[in-house]
């Protein structure tokens, strides 16, 4: 076999009182993809900025082609083509793709003049990462995905030999997941060594050659990527035991309805929804599925009452929710967890507590109680397992997935009749993931109805009792779990009817 | 000691002695002795109890005028309008007076008070209006709405109020005694003063202390969340720009009766401006404005003694103070930084 590109040997990092990482040894081979696995603070993030110059190692050695190196900072890091797509970008959003590109070229002069070889160096990857990508266009009006070629083509101008990608899929449609899983097999066939951070199995099925799973600073399993089964990967991931069974709710009790949604029309931000009509009992969780982007957030909007709808009307209790009756504010019977929570569920500046405390706040005393307010969001937070647990923190601190644990113990902890819930698990970890789920079946098993969009189709299947699609703003048909198949629910998310297929 | 608190500390310290050094270099360079100038201006700000009559009185509509900008700040508006809405007060409140010369005190002081606040109010309503409504930039919308305010009042007290006994000077009648604003501690400084301290603190555990505080820290950082919880921005714009003006125009009906004794064309040497940049220099903090403009009526004052008696135009005072701000700016904007890297 032959020398391994990048060798990293009992790395240590410590940060105050926890051991980030623990004596890890890993090897990255040219050509190959692999998959670095593990939960949320499992230490492959820190282990990889170490790689990367970003923090320095307590102890260990990292060494390339069998020398040793010693990086202080991610530009020597770069220079010896070690290069890292960081979950957060780092593009100027007002500046064209191609300017950014321009910029982060080395020796980047000070003058950029366009059409010279320059630009070609610099858009050498883009095009053939994504050739649909205006260089022209502002960054600010490019998709996640979007925005994430860029910085990956970014990283690949630099003649990285190794490249780090950071959860890359965390914020990807499973469609821009299959695309980028296709450019890391192609550029594994070209000799590079891709790194890839993640804890979801779908990305080390899709593209890994190699798995190492790390659990608590330490590798706990190393194999080949088809050594290994989804279930011993979860095992080694959480630990033996710690996976507890998540059975699937129980059928709903009534069939009454409680919310009735009657040929609902509604717009913001350009996204349509159209004559959406459907009943849900108590106690029912209906999954809707689709490729985001087609109304979703239009559809849960209009469903919670926050903006204004064009036609038809929500029912939920025989009385209207619908956007003029509450005035844009949310009903005390709905539970809303909207995507982006950093812009729709959450204020930045404020602290865990008011922000815990937010669905109350218009009903707070005139000079409200500070230690009632913390106490209850310190019970919260411990109950959620949101970290830091510090209820004086402003929110802005919070990684995404910590975020999103906070706006579900806002939401789902108090009574409610709907509950409205947007890409619940997007970020969290396997263990945090099915906490979520327990607390929305609690809900539906105390007679919540669920409205529970997700792109996650096998947790849809596995879950729900019935599972709409919803396409350009329309939903093409809803289905029970029973009656469900596969093939159907793609053809209707593709915007094929079930009759013409 | 926290290291918030130590790192203002030394901003406070560093963008002082940075204020010292500056203001040496101007003073040295217009061949006057720095120090002994220097030196000469605090004694002539707080020096003895009519100059710190003096600063105060300065001190009094900066403040109101600084209160004005921090209570919309408090809501993500920045608002320069302190200027007009203090113009507006003076005239609006002067309306009752010259309306009713011979009321007497106990209906007329009132009567003027609430009508300047009132006009001030209404100045700063028009613009929270527009914001709320219409989506009018607050900025420039209070900047222009000066003009207009400080022309007003150059056309009635050129025109239809002007007073015919004062041989075309254009102002209007002296203020009777029963619309006067009491004088406090015997001196030029007016209750005003107490009323604007009083305000400040109010505003402040308002701010901090309340529901209604914590409606404009949501407002301020998340529209849309704070829609969904049920706090209206429409009504709290109004609102933070209402009570602002109030206070500019209450500050502006005081100077014009206590300081000036009738309405004429120059009743504000830029206190609104000045209050703008007090009320950046506390950090849109309601407490700290109060020393802040203290210290800055006093650089006023010292100035306005200096033409007096060493024959430095005041100007240099506007100079002084200018580099003041920007020291004290940069002190606390350097300590910003550091702190945030040293998190």
């Amino acid at each position: 076999m032959t020398e391994p590109l990048v060798t990293l040997s009992s790395i240590r990092k410590q940060f105050g009182s926890v051991v980030a990482n623990d004596d890890v040894s890993l090897v990255i081979n040219t050509g190959e993809v692999l998959a670095l696995l593990g939960e949320n603070g499992a230490g492959k993030s820190t282990l990889m900025k170490i790689l990367y110059g970003f923090y320095t190692a307590d102890d260990g050695t990292i060494s390339i082609q069998g020398k040793p190196v010693g990086f202080s900072s991610p530009r020597e890091a770069m220079a010896a083509g070690i290069g890292m797509v960081f979950q957060q970008f780092s593009l100027v959003p007002a500046l064209s793709v191609l300017e950014n590109l321009l910029a982060a070229l080395p020796d980047a002069p000070w003058l950029q003049p366009r059409g010279s070889a320059r630009v070609r160096a610099a858009l050498r990857w883009l095009t053939r990462l994504a050739p649909d990508i205006d260089p022209a266009r502002a960054v600010r009006t490019l998709g996640v995905g979007e925005r994430q070629l860029v910085e990956l083509a970014k990283v690949l101008n630099l003649d990285a030999r190794v490249v780090i990608l950071d959860e890359p899929t965390s914020v990807l449609t499973p469609a821009e997941s299959e695309r980028l899983y296709g450019f890391i097999r192609t550029l594994a066939s070209e000799g590079k060594a891709v790194v890839l951070i993640t804890h979801k199995l779908a990305d080390v099925g899709a593209c890994a050659d190699r798995i190492v799973v790390m659990r608590g600073g330490k590798v706990v399993d190393r194999a080949g990527a088809s050594e290994r089964t989804p279930g011993t990967l979860v095992e080694a991931m959480v630990g033996r035991g710690a996976m507890g069974s998540l059975s699937a709710p129980a059928p709903p009790a009534t069939n009454l309805p409680l919310l009735q949604v009657r040929g609902l029309s509604a717009t913001v931000q350009g996204r349509v929804v159209r004559d959406i009509t459907f009943e849900l009992a108590a106690g029912e969780i209906l999954g809707v599925a689709g490729v985001s982007g087609n109304g979703q957030f239009t559809l849960a909007e209009a469903l919670a009452g926050l903006i204004a709808v064009d036609q038809g009307d929500v029912v939920l209790n025989g009385f209207s929710i619908a956007g003029h009756v509450h005035d844009g504010a949310i009903a005390d019977e709905v539970a809303y967890i909207p995507e982006r929570p950093l812009d729709n569920a959450v204020v930045a500046e404020l602290d865990l507590a008011l922000n815990l405390a937010l669905r109350e706040a218009r009903r707070f005393s005139f000079f409200p109680r500070r230690e009632a307010i913390v106490g209850r969001a310190r019970g919260l937070i411990a109950a959620h397992d949101v970290r830091p647990p510090q209820p004086a923190l402003a929110a802005s601190s919070l990684s995404g997935g910590n975020l999103q644990k906070l706006v579900i113990a806002r939401e789902l902890s108090g009574k409610v009749d709907l509950v409205i819930a947007c890409y619940p698990t997007m970020g969290l970890d396997v263990l945090a993931a099915q906490a979520v789920y327990r607390e929305m079946f609690r809900q539906a098993a105390e007679g919540a109805c669920v409205v529970w969009i997700s792109e996650e189709l096998d947790d849809l299947l596995s879950y729900a009792h019935r599972i709409a699609v919803i396409h350009d703003g329309e939903i093409m048909g809803i289905v029970r779990r029973e009656d469900a198949d596969r093939q159907a629910l793609g053809r209707w998310m593709a915007g094929r009817a079930m009759d013409a297929a | 000691m926290s290291p918030a608190t130590s790192m203002r500390i030394v901003a406070v310290i560093g963008g002082g002695a940075a204020f010292v050094i500056a203001a040496a270099i101007f003073l040295a360079a217009i061949g006057r002795p720095p120090l002994a100038t220097l030196s000469q201006m605090v004694l002539y700000a707080f020096g003895d109890s009519y100059s710190l009559s003096e600063s105060l009185v300065k001190a009094t509509p900066i403040l109101f005028c600084a209160l004005a900008v921090i209570l919309p700040a408090r809501l993500g508006l920045i608002t320069v309008g302190g200027e007009g809405q203090l113009y507006l007060g003076a005239l609006t409140g002067t309306a009752v007076v010259v309306s009713f010369p011979a009321a007497p005190m106990i209906l007329l002081l009132p009567a003027m008070l609430a009508a300047g606040a009132v006009g001030g109010a209404l100045w700063g309503g028009i613009a929270g209006v527009l914001r709320a409504r219409c989506n009018v930039n607050e900025t420039i919308s209070t900047l222009l709405m000066n003009y207009v305010a400080v022309l007003l009042v150059s056309y009635v007290v050129y025109g239809a109020w002007k007073d015919p006994t004062s041989l075309g000077w254009p102002a209007t009648i002296p203020f009777p005694k029963a619309a006067t604003v009491p004088g406090v501690f015997g001196t030029r400084a007016h209750a005003g003063l107490i009323a604007g301290i009083l305000a400040a603190v109010i505003l402040h555990i308002a701010v901090t202390h309340t529901r209604w505080g914590i409606a404009l820290r949501v407002l301020a950082g998340n529209r849309k969340v704070a829609a969904m919880v049920g706090f209206d921005f429409v009504r709290q714009t109004l609102l933070v720009m209402a009570i602002g003006g109030t206070l500019a125009g209450f500050a502006g009906i005081c100077e014009t009766s206590a300081i000036q004794g009738r309405l004429q064309g120059g009743i504000s040497v830029g206190y609104g401006l000045t209050g703008f940049l007090v009320a950046w220099l506390s950090g849109q903090h309601f407490l700290r404005a109060i020393p802040i403009a203290i210290l800055v009526g006093g650089l006023i004052a010292a100035g306005d003694a200096l033409q007096l008696y060493s024959k430095i135009p005041s100007a240099s005072a506007t100079i002084l103070q200018g580099l003041l701000f920007v020291a004290a700016l940069a002190a606390s904007g350097a300590a910003g930084r550091r702190s945030a890297r040293h998190e």
